[in-house]
């Protein structure tokens, strides 16, 4: 591809790409999140047209693609979601691009079994044919998804961002998978941004940021300090958090539980700590943070915060207590984007302004006011509709939202995905100020720059229960290995 | 592994409603021991017959994702107007056309739907309403709800056509009309349909996951499209076979109708929210509806408490539906 | 006339269109009828008709914001009336007139209040979607008031009952009494309380308004409670205004109000509606609606256009959006 250029109503999510794989190696798109890699995607895909640019597959220049007619051509996606059918067995999910890809009007089922059967032996997945999707796991229907996608002899395979929901064995199975096909020719990309990932798997690769090309060439040319750069557009500065000592303990933790979760976790946190909680998708991290705000409550344990024990059983009980928590996915979780900055900034905090029966405005436009001062959101006022600023914007406003309910316990959950490297300090930068005051801070996070840098304490979760407690005195690559070491796993779910 | 399996059939939607229809129909029958003959088969065919066809066709609509209101309408209007333009403007009997006529305009107000709902995006409980509306008004005006009773003889005769006439033991003659290949023959397409060709399982895709379908390649729209003139086309023709069994063309009388095909469909398993329903379970959800509504009296339920009756048993029917896919999306996974 | 020009501009769209189609019934009726339309006479009949479908349009207002719809108003509104009738047939001989009419008129906002409970229940925590639960609660309600009143309509009330539906004070009719407390009510609580702000939040996006502490379960309660007790309202000054109760009157409303809602510039997906819209688009269809029946057309051709209102209004929103988003997009290229 060479100069694709797709907007959308304005907001340009890609301005210039240019892209090239070759037959038989695996490709790393990467960049930050929010940097178009989707859109390109999409692009390729047929499922949406780029406004600029050309295209050329197998040499030969294609334009108005459709889905199908990517299909034909030997493109096979895996999106992050899957856009696999719920409401289908597993059988006919995998045999599904087969059937559209011949063009056939009656559906074989006999057959759907064969290729079920073919594709999941070549994945070394066995799974239930005729379960219904909706009832498999993550991992699970990720493999129907690449079940799917080999089936068709596909020439370029695209796997946008895989390895968000595996284990690290799950990740060692898929990389197998993909250098065997590899081996058959077949090119393969892969959308990435985490370094060692890209280190293990990647032949090649294309950095892009905020929708332009940036760079690309063999995985040999970049170095960790290359890779960062290209990513962020800064040098890579390494910073550590470091609190002044104090004694004195804000919140603390004693054998937290929940089925299913994690198991016996305990942690204390003194004033000025920005504790850190990381782990593999699965490993309880996520979970804890549920706990701690009342979403999917902990069955046992205690909970202390500034002293006195707590009772958290819903997201009320949370909130009364002081408790905030920033969601992972800001899109559906955290954010109105219809609804202007104001709107958005206020809506934890409403029952605050109703004095003298009825809201006051006034007071919420001045409160909103000061905190797009306070965070650094560039917009002319708090009246347009929030969705009309960047992501890393965003972001701020989400965390102001819950700054504005005067919290003593501030949880966030992949706090600087998708935001702009600016933003970034920004918001690192406030964290530092809130935990020095006395508000605890924790950071969920898979990041690991991000934790090494801005907690002074870390929590290594694996299989629901704590690994390790870690100061930031450890680098980023002691994080990345006490991460991924394996212990003996309680359930490993490749297959069933 | 066989024993998961049989135990997921004997509790499963579809027999559920065996059950209860096998529950209800000894409830019936201990009141009213003329309940328990053939005869009663013969009836629940012949009230049900035109339902049947009216659900299959909702049922393919709410198993892409979408909802049809207007289907009573366009019934309505392929009813009274190939009987109107019959017999009184082009003068000529001929039965066949009145089914031609039907589907055709079934077909263009399908379309229409279709227009509104997958290329503008107009919710498709919004757009139905509207076409209703406008159908009916129109209908309204122009004929002041006053029907067509002299219908061509040509109808009448299919009225008069039976498959076979059974004699019960009180003497009284039932007959099954020759209508009712109808919906069997739309009962068997339809599972055919769904069961065997990718259009069939495009619906089920669209209805599972709009966007996935678009981009593992289905053509939505078309299968849209698909679904919502085959709706125009199978009311169509169910509306005439109402007309032809009672034997009038009104404008106006299967109005109001939405609700109880609507509650069948859901009744039979069949999620609103789209992508599961069978066939099966969609013929009982009809019958089961068709038992109660015809039996009531029987069962000792004066005709004023018929309607709330019937309410609950919706309102029963479609909690239960949706509990059941509470528990299925909120379980363990595997 | 600058101050004039600066207000149409910053219009929301829905207004600008609903002042534009009041105009053009305005203007039609001048040509066709001026001498019966512009009458003191028939716009005190006109106040007389517009509460009843007003008030029950307000409750699928609010439903509608919190991202759901209410179908079944106008069964609540029948089986409220049919309670408030029953209470003041049997207890007018004993008690007099207006404690039992008091009664009445408590037992039928309860009876709106328990069965917009029920609705809220069913799709507040069974999950199941609003317009199937309002559907067949539409049917529910339709039937236990078919079954209390045995089918034919309640009558024997006393003359008094007919004062609120059919009376005036100086020319004035008294429906609007409570037509005017219901708008002011219904603006109040959107705009100026915690919950009516929550409202708007649940129906822009309910996962978000979850994570941000809005008890969803708690406000969609609320939200269909409120509606019920509305439509126990209009079920009260319905049987005033036929002086009787019957199940099934006003089955008309429901497209209507659903038409009302939809002009006066709601989101069907919820998140956004204000009162001003509604109010205005009450105003044109009761225009619209006595534009029918001064120029003598026949009724069913009211269905007839309030159904193409409804496509057509919807058509004209999507195809304004879509052109502004071109438009946004050519500029946005032509910034590059």
């Amino acid at each position: 591809m060479e100069g694709i250029k797709k907007s959308f109503g304005g907001v340009h999510a890609l301005r210039g790409v240019n892209l090239e794989v070759k037959k038989g190696e695996i490709h790393c798109l990467a960049g930050e999140n929010g940097c178009g890699k989707s859109t390109l995607i999409k692009v390729i895909s047929g499922a949406h047209d780029a406004d600029e640019g050309t295209m050329w597959i197998d040499g030969k220049e294609v334009s108005k693609l459709r889905p199908i007619d990517a299909i034909h051509m030997g493109i096979q996606v895996i999106y992050q979601d899957f856009a696999v059918f719920p409401n289908m067995t597993v059988a006919e999910n995998i045999a599904m691009n087969h059937e559209l890809m011949t063009g056939a009007k009656i559906m074989d089922w006999k057959q759907a079994h064969v290729l079920a059967k073919e594709a999941m032996d070549e994945v070394g997945a066995d799974i239930d044919p005729d379960i219904l999707l909706e009832r498999l796991s993550i991992a699970n229907k990720q493999l129907v998804a690449i079940c799917r996608a080999i089936i068709n002899d596909a020439k370029l395979l695209i796997l946008d961002e895989p390895t968000t929901a595996l284990t690290s064995k799950e990740v060692d199975k898929l990389w197998e998978i993909l250098q065997n096909l590899k081996k058959k020719g077949i090119a393969i990309m892969i959308v990435n941004h985490k370094l060692d990932e890209i280190y293990q798997i990647a032949d090649t690769l294309t950095i892009m940021r905020n929708g332009k090309y940036i760079s690309h060439g063999a995985i040999g040319e970049y170095d960790r300090a290359r890779f960062i750069h290209d990513m962020t557009g800064r040098d890579f500065v390494e910073t550590k958090y470091s609190p002044a000592p104090s004694e004195e303990v804000i919140f603390e933790v004693e054998h937290l539980s929940r089925k299913h979760a994690f198991h016996d976790v305990s942690f204390q946190m003194k004033k000025g700590d920005v504790l850190g909680i990381t782990g593999l998708l699965g490993s309880g991290r996520g979970e804890i943070g549920d706990a701690l705000f009342g979403i999917a409550p902990a069955e046992e344990g205690k909970i202390r915060l500034n002293g006195k024990e707590i009772q958290i059983r819903s997201i009320d009980d949370a909130m009364k207590n002081g408790i905030a928590y920033v969601p992972e996915d800001r899109l559906t979780q955290g954010l109105f984007l219809e609804r202007s900055i104001l709107d958005n900034t206020m809506a934890a905090s409403i029952k605050k302004y109703f004095l003298k029966g009825k809201l006051n405005y006034g007071k919420m436009e001045e409160a909103t006011d000061s905190w797009i001062q306070k965070i650094g959101v560039v917009t002319p006022s708090s009246k347009p509709p929030i969705k009309t600023l960047s992501g890393g914007n965003q972001q701020k406003v989400v965390i102001a939202k819950w700054l504005n309910t005067d919290p003593r316990l501030l949880i966030l959950n992949g706090p600087t995905v998708g935001v702009d490297i600016g933003a970034k300090y920004d918001i690192h930068a406030m964290l530092h100020e809130l935990a020095e005051k006395g508000v605890g801070i924790i950071i969920i996070s898979d990041d690991l720059s991000e934790l090494v840098q801005n907690c002074n304490q870390m929590i290594v979760m694996q299989h629901g229960v704590v690994k390790g407690h870690l100061s930031n005195s450890v680098s980023e690559d002691e994080l990345s290995s006490a991460l991924s070491a394996s212990g003996v796993p309680a359930k490993e779910a490749a297959a069933q | 592994m066989k024993n998961k399996k049989t135990k997921a059939i004997l509790t499963s939607n579809q027999m559920i409603i065996v059950y209860i229809m096998i529950v209800l129909s000894i409830l019936i029958g201990t009141k009213n021991s003329a309940f328990f003959d053939f005869s009663t088969v013969i009836t629940l065919c012949r009230v049900a017959l035109v339902t049947l066809i009216f659900a299959l066709a909702e049922m393919l609509v709410i198993v892409s994702g979408g909802i049809d209101v207007s289907f009573p309408a366009i019934a309505c209007l392929t009813l009274y107007l190939p009987v109107f333009l019959e017999t009184k403007i082009w003068k000529i009997d001929n039965v066949v056309l009145i089914f031609v006529l039907a589907v055709v305009f079934g077909l263009a107000i399908g379309a229409f739907n279709a227009w509104m709902i997958s290329i503008m995006g107009i919710p498709p409980l919004i757009a139905t309403l509207g076409t209703s509306s406008i159908i009916n008004g129109a209908l309204m005006a122009t004929t002041s709800g006053k029907e067509i009773s002299n219908l061509p003889a040509s109808m009448d005769a299919l009225y008069s056509s039976y498959f076979f006439t059974y004699t019960a033991p009180s003497g009284m003659t039932y007959s099954l009309s020759v209508l009712f290949i109808v919906p069997v023959i739309f009962i068997i397409l339809t599972a055919l349909l769904l069961r065997k060709t990718m259009l069939g399982r495009g619906i089920f895709a669209i209805g599972g996951d709009r966007n996935a379908a678009k981009v593992a390649g289905f053509n939505v729209r078309k299968i849209q499209f698909f679904v919502f003139m085959a709706v125009g086309a199978m009311t169509g023709i169910a509306g005439v076979c109402s007309c032809i069994l009672a034997r009038t063309a009104h404008p106006t009388n299967l109005m109001g109708s939405e609700m109880m095909v609507i509650a069948a469909v859901v009744v039979g398993g069949t999620r609103i929210t789209g992508g599961h329903g069978t066939v099966i379970g969609t013929v009982l959800g009809v019958f089961l509806i068709a038992l109660i509504e015809n039996n009531l009296i029987m069962m000792g339920v004066p005709t004023y408490w018929q309607s709330f009756v019937v309410g609950l048993v919706i309102v029963l029917g479609t909690s239960i539906t949706s509990l059941r896919a509470k528990k299925i999306a909120q379980s363990a996974k595997v | 006339m600058e101050k004039i020009k600066n207000s149409i501009k910053n219009m929301d769209n829905s207004i600008k269109t609903l002042w534009l189609l009041v105009i053009i019934v305005l203007v039609i009726m001048l040509i066709l009828d001026a001498a019966n339309f512009f009458t003191f006479q028939n716009l005190r009949s006109m106040v007389f008709q517009f509460p009843e479908f007003g008030i029950m349009a307000f409750g699928m207002m609010i439903c509608m914001i919190s991202g759901g719809i209410d179908l079944s108003l106008v069964g609540i509104a029948n089986l409220a009336g049919i309670i408030c009738v029953e209470v003041v047939l049997n207890l007018n001989g004993s008690i007099g007139f207006v404690p039992s009419a008091v009664l009445g008129y408590a037992a039928a906002l309860a009876v709106g209040a328990l069965c917009g409970l029920f609705n809220g229940f069913m799709i507040g925590y069974l999950k199941i979607p609003a317009m199937l639960v309002t559907l067949c609660g539409l049917e529910l309600y339709k039937g236990l008031g078919e079954a209390i009143t045995t089918g034919p309509a309640l009558t024997g009330l006393p003359d008094a009952y007919k004062l609120l539906g059919n009376g005036d004070f100086f020319s004035i009719p008294f429906v609007i009494i409570p037509f005017l407390i219901v708008v002011i009510a219904v603006s109040f609580i959107m705009r100026s309380t915690v919950y009516g702000q929550q409202v708007y939040f649940m129906g822009t996006n309910n996962e978000a308004a979850r994570y941000s502490g809005i008890n969803c379960f708690k406000t969609t309660e609320i939200t269909y409670m409120i509606s019920g007790i509305l439509g126990g309202v209009c079920g009260i000054i319905i049987t005033s205004h036929f002086n009787s109760a019957k199940s099934d009157y006003g089955t008309s409303y429901t497209l209507l109000t659903l038409l009302i809602v939809v002009l006066g510039g709601l989101n069907p997906d919820g998140g956004k509606g204000k009162v001003s819209g509604v109010l205005l688009a009450i105003i044109l269809l009761q225009l619209i609606s006595n534009a029918f029946s001064i120029l003598q057309l026949d009724s069913s051709l009211k269905q007839l256009v309030y159904g193409a209102l409804l496509i057509g209004s919807l058509l004209v929103n999507i195809m304004r959006e879509r052109v502004a988003l071109k438009r946004e997009t050519r500029l946005a290229a032509a910034k590059e």
